[in-house]
Order: C-alpha cells, then structure tokens, then sequence
C-alpha cells in the first residue's frame, strides 16, 4: 500500500479562488452588509416546465416496444461522474442580489469494487452578479478580491429575475465542469463511464461508446400517448426499445426507458431511467441489453437514504457525497 | 522524520479532541490496531514550533455510508447472499480514538491540533514513553520489560528501575487468568531482565519468591526446552540472555512423615540446591500472632504469650512452682515447661499464676503447643532451626520458598516470617543485598480486598505503603486484580495485565479503559502483556518470549518427584549430599544404635546436615547417641532481652 499517495489530496484547493468567506469578507470590506444566512437557491420553489410527452423517433424496431433484458445483471461500469452546485444570495446592492455560487464535478472510479476519485474534481466558486447594475467601484472592488461572474444584460432589476439568472448560469458552470471531465474521460479514461444525467449535452460524451447517461427525471418523457402505457407498464429487468433523442441544441442520442425496481403498489415511475448512450453504435439491441445489465447490476447497494434511491446507483451516490464534502 | 501519512486527525463538534484524546481516519488497510502508537504531525507551530503528538489507540470505528441496517436488507431484497453481488462496496471508514502519550513541547498543553498520523518508529516510541530520559546514556537504568509490535515498527520497552524497585516508586502488580503462562512467565522473565540490566551503581539485587501452588517456580535453573527462534530473538534484541538462573536456592519444609522435604523439586538429580526449611519455637512465637486468631489469644491470653516471650525463651527460668529451672529453646521444652507448672500449680492447688489463670494458662498451653502439630514439617519440636540465608544474600540470586504443600497456617507463617525478616535486615542494611524483589502470587489471598484485617495483610499493606524506601520490593500476582487490597495494588508503580477475565473487567478498576482496550485484554494471546508504568501516559502492550526456565510441567516429567522412601533410605539420599560414601548399608548400621526412635533418626539428621561436618559418618552416630538437644539454637545465642523494671508485673 502506498499510504502516502492514497491519503494525499484529491483535488487542489486553490481552484475556486471565491470562497463564501472571502466573498463576505470582501463584500464588508466593500462597504456592503451581507445578507443573512439564506436557505440556497436551488432549494427555493421555482417555476419548473409542465411535464410533457415528447414523441421520439425508434430507432430498435418500427415501434416501441417493451424488451425483457436476456441475461442477468453483469457488473460493467468503470465510473460514475456527478455534479453539484450550491447557490445562495449573500447581499443586495440597491435591491440587486448578488448570488454566490460553487460547482463541483467528480468521476469516481472503480477499484477493487471500491470508489476513488478519477483526475482531480473540478471546482468552481464565484460570484454570480450583473456587474452593470452595481456601481462601478465595487465592482472593481469585487473582480479585485474574487472571482466575479457577470450575469451581462437582464430584462428586468426584479430581484427574483436576477437569482433566476444566476441559478441558471450557476447550473452552466456545472455542465461547464461536468462537461470538461466528460471530455477528459473520452480522452484518457478506460472503461465505461456512467454519468448522472444526459449525455446530450456533452459533444465528446454524445459521441463516445464509454460514456452512459442515466436520467432520473421524467418531467419530459420520450414517447407518444399510444406507448406510454407500454413504457409504464415497465416490469422489473424490461426495457423499452431505443429511440433516438434530439434537441436543437442538443447532440443526438439514443435512449430507452429501464426498470430498476419493482414498481408493484408504486409510482409507475418508481425505479424508472432513461438511458443514453452514444446513437453510433453498430448492434444497438445487443449494446442496449448489455448497458442494461451494467446498470441493473448497480442497484445494490442500494443508494438509500438517499430519496431518489429508487432510480440512482449507488456510484452516483457516492460521487454526490464526496462532492458534498469537498465542496463543504 | 519522513514516514509515510498514515491517516489524518480529525474532529468534529460532537467528539472533538482534547489534550488527551484525539480521532483520525486511516485507509481501510493501514497498518493499525488497538495499541498502535502513532505520532501526530500538525503544520500549525505553536509559539514557534511545530507541535509533535505521540498517542496510543485506544478506540476503533469502522462503519459505512449506510443509514440503517434495513436499508442494506432492501438493497440485497431481504437475501443475504444477494448483496454479494454488489459490483461496489459502501463507502466505509476506520475511525480510530487515541488517548495522548506525550505532547513535543510539554507546554502549552493544547487540543490535539489537526495534522497527519503516522505509524511512531522506534524512536518515536521511545519518545511516546518518555524512555529517552532512562534508557541509553550514562545515567542508564532501563529495564526491557517486552516488544512493542505494531504496524511492522518494533521498539524494545523499557521500565525505570527507580520506578519499579524504588526508590521514586515501586513494586509490580500482575494480573491476569490462570492457565495462559501469564502471571508466573511474566515474572521469570522480568527477573531475568533486571538481573540482566539493574545497574551494578545502584547495588546488589535478589528474588525471594513464594511458591504457592504446583511446581511452578520448581525448575529455575534449569534451560527451557520449548524457546523458539521468535523467543530468541526477543531475548538478543532485548539484552537479556536466553538462559536458566544461574543462582538458585530452593527451601522448602519436610514432609509430614520427615523423610524428604515437601517440594515437588525432590528429584535426587537437583537436590543440590535444596535446603530444608525449618523453624524452632522462637522463630515461630515471634509470630504467633499469625496463627493464634483473636478468638485464641485474648488479652490475658496475649499477655501469658509475651512474658514467655521475653522472661522464659532462651534463658534459664526459674519459679517456685517449678521443681526444676527450665532452658525453653524448642517446642518440646516448653510442653515440659508447661506440664511441670501446671502439675506445680495443681500440688499447691492454686488457680493463679504470676497473675495468669490456670485456664489462661491451659489455653495458651494448647493453643502453642498445637503448632507444632499444624505446622509439622516446617516448625520443628526441638528447635531446630534451617533458615533462608539472612545476611548473606548474593547479588542476582533467587531464593524459592515451596511452601506448595504446607497447610495455609503455615503457608502464612512462612509468609510473614520471611518478609519481617528481609525487612528487618534491610532496615540494617543486612541482608546481604540492597535490594529484594519478593514474588508473592494469589495476592487476592493474602490481601484480599475485604475480610479480616490478618496480619498477613498489614504486613503487605506495610511493604506496599513503605518498602520502597528500605528496596523491599513486592512482585504481586493476582487473578483478580480487583479482590486485592487497594492499597496494595494501588502502591504498585508498576502494573501488567496478561488475558484478564471478561468479569473481572466489568468491574470499576477498569473503567478508565476503553471498550476495545478491554475487548484486547480479554482476548491476549500468550506471551502479550498490557503495561503500566508512571513514564507511560497510558497503557501499552508488548510481546515477550517464553521464560528461559523449565516450566513446571515439563520440570516434573523430565525430573519426577521421588517417591516417599523408607526411613533408611531417606536418611542415606541426605547425607549422601554431604558425604557420597555413604551407604544405604552404613545407614542401617548406624539407625540400629537408636532403636525405634524415629523422631530421634530425624533430629540426627537434620543437625548433620545443618552442621555439615567435615566427618558426616562420625557426627551423624553421635547425634544418634545423644537425646536432642537443643545445639543449634545454642549456638545462635539468647535474644537480647529488655532489663526488667522492678515494678514490672511479671516479676
């Protein structure tokens, strides 16, 4: 055992020059009182999309159908990659809020069925403020002291216009960096790499046979209103056949709905995931079975407490932990 | 001192660090357990210096990510062979608690701060034990007492000789069940240590140990056939040579029929060494207390007891109710002492007697002259006497009483006669040497923590509370620390545990050890002691080899004891020590001359061989011829006794 390299620091510490402690303190320096301890942004209701069917194009058959995966569970997955953010108002200058925001994203890799930190994690602080509407001098007093996002031009100087600005580009910064480890894994990495989310956001990961999407949300589900019932009706270890996934601004993929868990007495949506995976792929059928497996494989341990256990595997779980306490 | 990072302190609000005691985390395969020392490194100076920790572990933690146990039951669907299948393992870690051993520098004593851990090396370990200040150098007084094996760091563990045989502490308390070669190993071993390395500056050392039980202590001398190459190792790392006591004495008291000496070391091939044991009545008054409880000797009672002490033992007593002036210098005598003045009181029918009844009298006759009886072997009617060697002890010798087979009476006797007279020596600077480590076990016995107030138990409470300052140096041993006395137990500077009963560590002696340290005890393998000592912070474990000795139970397989022999041939195998050509013939001859007097047979040979002429033949016929006398207590002298004041009561 090389003790000495296994407890060293995963990541550095100077990446993130905006601290909330620095941020603070270089706002009271500035002459601003900084708000008090407020609940982050990301918890605070919000004005989500309606849910929606999107009817997507099969590209496993003619239709959608429902397919029982042939083989049992195989472990297969090399890697997990997640991504958090933490946002939270820390002061108002003549009402504008001004959002501190961390990101942080890290592949966690497998070894001897144990999980450690792939390359360093990627971690982002700043302040995410429309530098325009704050007077010139703290502004520069601010860029001066820490990192300093400017959120440009907003519509409005509505205080919930502006945190809804900053959410979103504090979100951005964390694709931004989920995106970078993407690209490092499809360069570098071995092995398939399970990322917590979609892959369509990512060129490099959209592309690549190594890389996995897991959706766990379905506020758009992929399907016409004729085979919904066939992809609620999901039993435990189905799938759907693939369709192929696009979006403007999106990189095609292809995707199909997988039943985790037993849904009996359950949401139909309980342990339900839609997979992405890269469309240029030769057997589709045989890659989709097998993605399948690996990730059925992955339901134990299961991610409890976790309250999305249901459809997370439990290395995204940990990925979510160890973010969390880096990012502490 | 670069050593690779072994884990990292940490603390939260809910178990935070104190100067004591801190927490660290460590990969799950790092090379620690309950009793690592590991040494703290905190980048953080404190007044100019970066603090240095040394802790030992006390507490270990290991748990994983999940919340509850059900949830591991969901995850494997209520199989427990499912979760095997798991292609991941939880997040899991090791927690691990340290109680502090020292703090570099001393001052201020802060927190342990936040820093990394690493496994402590040799020279940490001796720094963690404040070793540094005893061990090596010119002043050296070091004395291995085992290996400290942790985490593949070994480190010799030394105790200060001033801490263990005085005079800024001392005395050892051992512990631990019986059956695992804990309490008497621990002991060999430990001796044959301080003879190894007590410092010639600081005087002449010697062992006395009390056999109690079995043939334990019966084969000092003699190789142990059982060492490995792992014990020898021990030995030549720790400096201590693999070898038997070169310097044995074994006493021991006769059988109850008289014809070998009560010991199971009687095997013909090591009675060289062997000296019988046995006590006249003046050696034995002086501690009546011991045997005659406060029921027999009440203050009258009492009384009769000292004025026979001090006006009739040893000299020439004379009264008008005797007819004849009496010289009471054995058991024998004063029974005739006793018969004629109680004939001479009934003649002149009288109750009373220089101010003592006659049932006084009577009760004290019985309760005196009964102890010859209960102590028959060791206590000799006619006042034969065959003693330790008080005032010319030799420097690293070991001196074993086998007192396994007296009755406990006189396993007491023995007990306190022994001990006040080392004591006694000492106090003139007599013995012979300056120092005396007595070995006693089953202390929960002889001082129990509740029951009578025996003398016995002062005497040991005495040694405990003021031995140290005379080198009188008590090695208790116990398997329940907990029944001793506290003070005695309390008053060892020095204290080692082998594998303790579950028991006996539920009970508050214990408290201040964490459960795991406890859990270790109760699990010690053999060979493995827990240490207390006043230069460690707290408690440590070590590793040391098997006793260079025969053990009991090998010694009485190798050397059986000698059966129980006919009067002549018991009489031949103990002059044959002191003259080989004698035969079991000439024997015959000469026991023709004293007829059936077999009590007589034995009297003529144990002056021989407390006399050990240079004619055995010659000097063994006439003591034959004669009637017992008393020569030996003759020859050692009256007791110098007070001049009576002339009201005294007794005059």
């Amino acid at each position: 055992m090389n003790a000495g390299r296994r407890m060293g620091p995963s990541y550095a510490s100077s990446e993130g020059a905006a601290s909330v402690r620095a941020t603070l303190r270089a706002l009271r320096d500035s002459g601003v009182a900084p708000s008090g301890a407020a609940a982050p942004l990301e918890v605070q209701p919000r004005s989500d999309e309606p849910p929606r069917l999107e009817a997507a194009v099969p590209i496993e058959g003619e239709r959608i159908a429902v397919r029982t995966i042939p083989e049992p569970p195989v472990a297969g997955v090399a890697a997990f990659l997640d991504g958090i953010q933490r946002s939270q108002v820390v002061a108002h200058v003549d009402g504008v809020p001004l959002v501190h925001g961390a990101v942080a994203a890290a592949i966690r890799l497998r070894v001897d069925r144990r999980l450690r930190t792939w390359d360093a994690p990627r971690l982002r602080r700043a302040l995410f403020a429309p530098l325009a509407l704050l007077p010139t001098s703290l502004a520069e007093a601010l860029r001066a002291r820490v990192q300093v996002h400017d959120l440009g031009e907003v519509p409005s100087r509505h205080p919930q216009e502006i945190t809804a600005r900053a959410l979103t580009a504090v979100q951005r910064a964390r694709e931004a960096a989920e995106g970078e480890l993407v690209s490092a894994w499809t360069a570098r990495g071995a092995g398939t790499l399970v990322v917590d989310g979609g892959i369509a956001g990512h060129a490099d990961g959209a592309r690549h046979d190594g890389v996995i999407g897991v959706v766990k949300s379905h506020r758009t589900l992929y399907t016409g209103e004729d085979a919904l019932p066939l992809l609620l009706g999901l039993r435990e270890g189905e799938r759907s056949t693939a369709v192929r996934v696009t979006s403007p601004r999106r990189h095609p993929v292809a995707s199909w709905y997988l039943r985790l868990r037993d849904p009996a007495g359950r949401s139909p949506l309980f342990g339900l995931v839609r997979v992405e995976v890269s469309p240029e792929t030769r057997d589709l059928t045989a890659r989709a079975d097998l993605v399948s497996r690996w990730l059925l494989a992955e339901r134990a341990p299961v991610a409890l407490p976790d309250q999305r256990w249901d459809v997370m595997v439990y290395g995204i779980r940990d990925c979510e932990q160890y973010l969390t306490a880096i990012l502490a | 001192m670069t050593t690779p990072i072994l884990g990292r302190v940490v603390a939260t609000e809910r178990r935070p660090n104190t100067p004591h005691e801190f927490h660290f985390w460590t990969a799950l395969d790092a090379p620690i357990g309950i009793g690592t020392i590991v040494r703290v490194e905190s980048a953080r100076p404190i007044a100019g210096v970066l603090p240095t920790i040394y802790g030992v572990v006390t507490e270990g933690f290991g748990y994983t990510d999940l919340q509850t146990p059900l949830h591991d039951v969901l995850g494997a669907d209520g199989e427990p062979a499912g979760s095997a299948f798991a292609p991941t393992e939880r997040t899991e870690i090791r927690l691990y608690t340290a109680a502090v051993l020292r703090h570099v520098p001393e001052e201020p004593l802060q927190p342990v701060p936040m820093g990394t851990v690493h496994l402590a090396t040799e020279a940490d370990v001796h720094a963690a034990l404040r070793m540094d200040s005893y061990v090596g150098g010119s002043a050296a007084r070091g004395i291995p007492v085992g290996l400290y094996r942790a985490g593949g760091t070994e480190a010799a563990v030394h105790l200060d000789a001033d801490f263990l045989l005085g005079p800024e502490a001392a005395h050892l308390s051992i512990s631990g069940v019986s059956g695992l070669a804990t309490k008497t190993s621990a002991v060999e071993w430990l001796l044959g240590s301080i003879f190894a390395h007590f410092p010639a500056s600081k005087g002449r050392v010697a062992a006395v140990c009390f056999n109690v039980k079995g043939p334990d202590l019966c084969f000092l001398d003699q190789p142990a056939t059982s060492l490995t190459e792992e014990d020898r190792a021990i030995y030549a790392r720790l400096g201590v040579p693999a070898a038997p006591f070169a310097n044995v004495h074994y006493f021991a008291p006769w059988s109850a029929k008289g014809g070998q000496l009560a010991t199971l070391r009687s095997n013909e091939a090591l009675q060289h060494n062997v000296t019988p044991l046995t006590w006249g009545l003046r050696e034995t008054l002086q501690y009546a207390e011991v045997l005659l409880n406060k029921d027999d000797v009440d203050a009258k009672a009492d009384a009769l007891i000292d004025f026979i002490k001090e006006r009739v033992l040893d000299q020439v007593f004379s009264d008008p109710a005797l007819e004849r002036a009496h010289e009471v210098r054995s058991f024998s005598d004063l029974e005739q002492w006793f018969r004629e003045l109680l004939r001479g009181l009934e003649a002149r029918n009288s109750d009373v007697w220089r101010t003592h009844h006659i049932a006084t009298i009577r009760k004290v006759r019985n309760r005196l002259t009964n102890i010859s009886t209960r102590c028959k072997g060791l206590v000799t009617d006619d006042g034969m006497v065959s003693d330790l060697p008080f005032g010319s002890m030799q420097d690293r010798a070991v001196y074993v009483v086998d007192v396994a087979n007296l009755e406990e009476d006189a396993q007491d006797l023995v007990f306190a006669r022994i001990v006040s007279q080392l004591r006694e020596h000492l106090e003139k600077r007599q013995l012979g040497v300056e120092q005396v480590i007595v070995f006693v076990d089953e202390l929960n016995k002889y001082a129990p923590a509740d029951g009578p107030d025996t003398y016995v138990r002062k005497m040991l409470l005495d040694i405990a509370e003021r031995g140290r300052y005379l080198g009188l140096v008590l090695f208790g041993a116990q398997q329940f620390r907990s029944q001793v006395h506290r003070r005695v137990v309390g008053n060892s500077g020095s204290t080692l545990y082998g594998r303790m009963d579950p028991d006996e560590l539920a009970t508050p002696g214990y408290q201040t050890l964490a459960p795991a340290t406890k859990a270790r005890l109760a699990t010690l393998e053999k060979g493995q002691l827990m240490v207390r000592h006043p230069h460690f912070g707290q408690p440590i474990f070590v590793r040391f080899p098997r006793p260079a000795v025969l053990t009991g139970r090998e010694g009485v397989e190798r050397f059986p004891q000698a059966e129980e022999m006919a009067l002549d041939a018991a009489i031949t195998r103990a002059l044959r020590r002191l003259d080989p050509t004698i035969s079991l013939g000439w024997v015959q001859d000469a026991l023709a001359l004293a007829g059936e007097d077999e009590d007589g047979i034995l009297r003529a040979r144990n002056r021989t061989l407390q006399a050990r002429p240079d004619d055995v033949k010659a000097f063994f016929k006439a003591q034959l011829r004669k009637r017992a006398t008393p020569e030996v207590a003759a020859r050692r002298g009256p007791t110098p006794l007070r001049v009576p004041a002339s009201d005294d009561p007794y005059g």
